[in-house]
């Protein structure tokens, strides 16, 4: 009897791992796969045109000496982070409680909102340089005459404007989700205890929104850690190396230069795993530590 | 079987040659007869077809064009190899690098004079000496100073394909207006700063025309170190030199324009490149190669312009030749097949054809006396620049790096005021530190 029972789970299992099998094919040699030979990569020297030789910690080394990479790309990433991770957060979450509003045309404008995050990136990128040019709109309208992409003082802000601008949108809806999670019988109690709009607003829906920004933070931080293709687009890591980020220092020294160097490209890349880690550790003691809602 | 088909389709070929020569005699409309030819070859002999996988990358439709003629001419002469054209759009190198890396790399393929080396160090690159040998070909037959870019540790790697250098291009009717006589070949680095200041007007702010454009380009700016006598790198490309007299000063005068409010930054006029600004009459007088020929037949067809070789500096001529050679990878299967493609390209016929479209200049000694240069003025110039102090465009094993901080030292110079010697300095300093 229970022999029998014991074959019938691993049948199950069996038809289940069948059923999954495309799916694990592609990670494996995709993620799996790529994941560890990156690691394996970091350790050797390898120029593409010979294979990998064994190398020790020597990318690594050479990445923690090199002056593009402590004076520019890895202040930058900060900077970057620092700057974009709480305005499109809260810019997303204005959105979002307006969005949640009985607002008229709520629909048509939360597909206006969401449109920048399903339009291709480097489109967008290539708007916002036509938008920037010298003579471009921008200038045009407020009646200046920079040359906001190739001014190392003001190229780095366009970018990050630009991606508030995109990604706002996604996470809106996250927050939209999260708010029509929240019981209406709650704001009714509150309600009935007499608390003002203000008090509804910072005692009920942000401390019970707490796992929900916890998510968009998260992700926000991660992906401004890996901002690449808009950079890519519209600077190429200028002017004077003002908007050269980790992963377009990875990508300049994996393809771009003429030695290639993709031992050491693979060794900033698992730093800079690492960093995301950490950050990303830290932060769930920060806003787990801080209050309620937890979900474990 | 396969010589069976061979005879086969040898004869089949001869008789729609024969019935092709017939129509002719009869009707004298020419350019119907190849046509019948061309479709023979693609019905009848595939079987035997040795295939070539050949890669570019495409810098214009029209330059795309012409290897697609040239391949298509040689298709019909040589119907036992099939090319497959595959032209690489957006980056290049990267994507050849990992082609090769995976071993999918196309059997032959462009290399650029500033990184094929890399190739040739790490024998991926077939040596073809043997091959010229064997079909003739003399390395005196091209011009000395290309063949010997594609030459490492005394082995050929790849046949030039053309070359280009600096010239300068000026607008005539700028000159006219101003009154001004047109730049000679004699010019000298005085007349050029004396002339870009009589002709800037900046009197219209939504059009200021400059005298002389000036871009933080490491592809321009070199040209004025040599003319000062001084170079990028040393010798042996193991140490760089930007922080030499000769070079600073150069850089000084180079940055000179534009602090004096006679030169501009593309950027300042909110282009991309020179070749746009030449174009619109913003900037009089631009160093550019033979492609801004082409470009200005396009886009500025009403355009009166010239072009003289680089002015010289106080030590004498200077300037950079860039060229790209037809390689061929090691791990081709068929040597042979891809050594007459290359050979073909690079004959003399194929030459000419490059020649006369205007892109770029033929890597052949023999065509230098050609009717086309002797006709087209503009031609000579850029080809004449290669035998006046022009040096190879590439700087070592570092060379993305080298011309990195060569555009960073103009830019700081241009966009943060850093004094010129000091920019140099750190340019160089940086450049050792990556080079330890």
């Amino acid at each position: 009897m229970e022999n029998k029972l014991k074959r019938k789970k691993f049948k199950e299992a069996l038809a289940g791992y069948f059923f999954i099998s495309p799916w694990l094919f592609i990670f494996i040699t995709f993620s799996v796969f790529s994941l560890g030979y990156a690691i394996y990569l970091s350790f050797t020297s390898y120029n593409l045109l010979k294979p990998p030789q064994w190398w020790d910690f020597e990318g690594y080394q050479r990445v923690l000496s090199d002056e593009l990479f402590l004076k520019k790309a890895l202040p930058n990433t900060f900077k970057y982070a620092l700057i974009v991770v709480p305005l499109q957060t809260i810019i997303s979450l204005i959105l979002a409680f307006a969005m949640d509003q009985k607002l008229r045309f709520r629909r048509a404008f939360r597909t206006i909102y969401y449109l920048p995050s399903v339009t291709s990136s480097v489109v967008i990128s290539l708007i916002f340089v036509w938008i920037f040019a010298p003579q471009g709109v921008f200038n045009q309208i407020t009646h200046l005459t920079l040359n906001w992409l190739d001014s190392p003082a003001t190229a780095f802000y366009v970018i990050m404007g630009m991606n508030i601008f995109t990604t706002s949108g996604t996470l809106m809806l996250i927050f939209l989700s999260g708010l029509q999670d929240i019981s209406a019988s709650i704001y009714e109690a509150a309600q009935i205890d007499g608390a003002s709009a203000f008090q509804t607003f910072f005692g009920i829906t942000i401390p019970l929104l707490k796992p929900v920004i916890f998510f968009v933070v998260t992700v926000g931080v991660i992906g401004c850690f890996q901002v690449f293709d808009q950079i890519f687009v519209m600077t190429a890591g200028g002017p004077l190396d003002s908007t050269t980020t980790i992963t377009y220092l990875i990508y300049k020294w994996a393809f771009r230069d003429t030695t290639i160097k993709m031992g050491q490209a693979s060794a900033l890349a698992v730093i800079l795993t690492l960093i995301i880690l950490v950050i990303t550790l830290l932060q769930r003691r920060l806003i787990e530590g801080s209050g309620s809602a937890s979900e474990r | 079987m396969k010589s069976l088909m061979k005879v086969l389709s040898a004869v089949f070929v001869l008789s729609m040659l024969l019935t092709a020569c017939g129509g002719t005699a009869e009707t004298p409309v020419v350019p119907a007869t190849p046509v019948t030819i061309i479709e023979t070859q693609v019905v009848e002999v595939p079987l035997e077809q040795t295939v070539v996988r050949l890669s570019g990358w495409a810098s214009s439709p029209s330059e795309t064009a012409l290897l697609e003629s040239l391949l298509y001419r040689f298709s019909v002469e040589n119907p036992d190899i099939l090319v497959k054209y595959e032209p690489i759009t957006g980056d290049y190198k990267q994507v050849l690098l990992t082609g090769i890396a995976s071993g999918t790399e196309p059997d032959v393929y462009y290399i650029d004079i500033f990184w094929w080396q890399e190739l040739a160090k790490n024998d991926v690159l077939l040596p073809i000496d043997d091959l010229m040998t064997g079909s003739g070909v003399a390395r005196t037959d091209f011009i000395p100073a290309l063949l010997d870019a594609f030459t490492y540790n005394g082995i050929t790697y790849g046949i030039p394909k053309d070359f280009n250098t600096l010239g300068m291009f000026f607008n005539k009717d700028l000159f006219d207006a101003a009154g001004l006589a047109y730049p000679t070949d004699d010019w000298t680095w005085t007349d050029l700063k004396a002339t870009a200041t009589a002709l800037t007007d900046l009197t219209d702010p939504n059009k200021p025309v400059y005298g002389f454009c000036t871009a933080p380009d490491a592809g321009r700016f070199p040209a004025f170190v040599f003319q000062n006598g001084g170079t990028v790198m040393n010798a042996d490309f193991t140490d760089t030199t930007l922080d030499s007299p000769a070079a600073i000063e150069a850089a000084e005068f180079y940055t000179s324009f534009r602090t004096e409010g006679v030169g501009a930054m593309p950027s300042d006029v909110g282009e991309g490149w020179q070749g746009t600004v030449f174009g619109k009459g913003q900037c009089a007088m631009v160093y550019e190669g033979a492609w801004l020929i082409p470009y200005l037949r396009d886009q500025f067809p009403g355009l009166k312009y010239g072009v003289v070789i680089p002015p010289a500096g106080p030590v004498g001529e200077g300037n950079l030749i860039f060229t790209v050679a037809w390689g061929i990878s090691a791990n081709t299967q068929n040597p042979d097949a891809a050594w007459r493609v290359v050979n073909y390209l690079t004959s003399e016929a194929s030459q000419k054809t490059v020649l006369e479209s205007g892109f770029a200049l033929p890597s052949r000694i023999s065509l230098q006396s050609s009717d086309y240069l002797a006709n087209n003025p503009n031609s000579a110039a850029i080809f004449n620049g290669a035998l006046n102090g022009a040096q190879p465009f590439f700087w070592g094993a570092f060379g993305s790096d080298v011309n990195d901080q060569m555009g960073k030292a103009l830019e700081r110079v241009f966009k943060e005021n850093q004094p010129v010697a000091d920019a140099m300095q750190q340019a160089a300093t940086a450049l050792r530190n990556l080079m330890k």
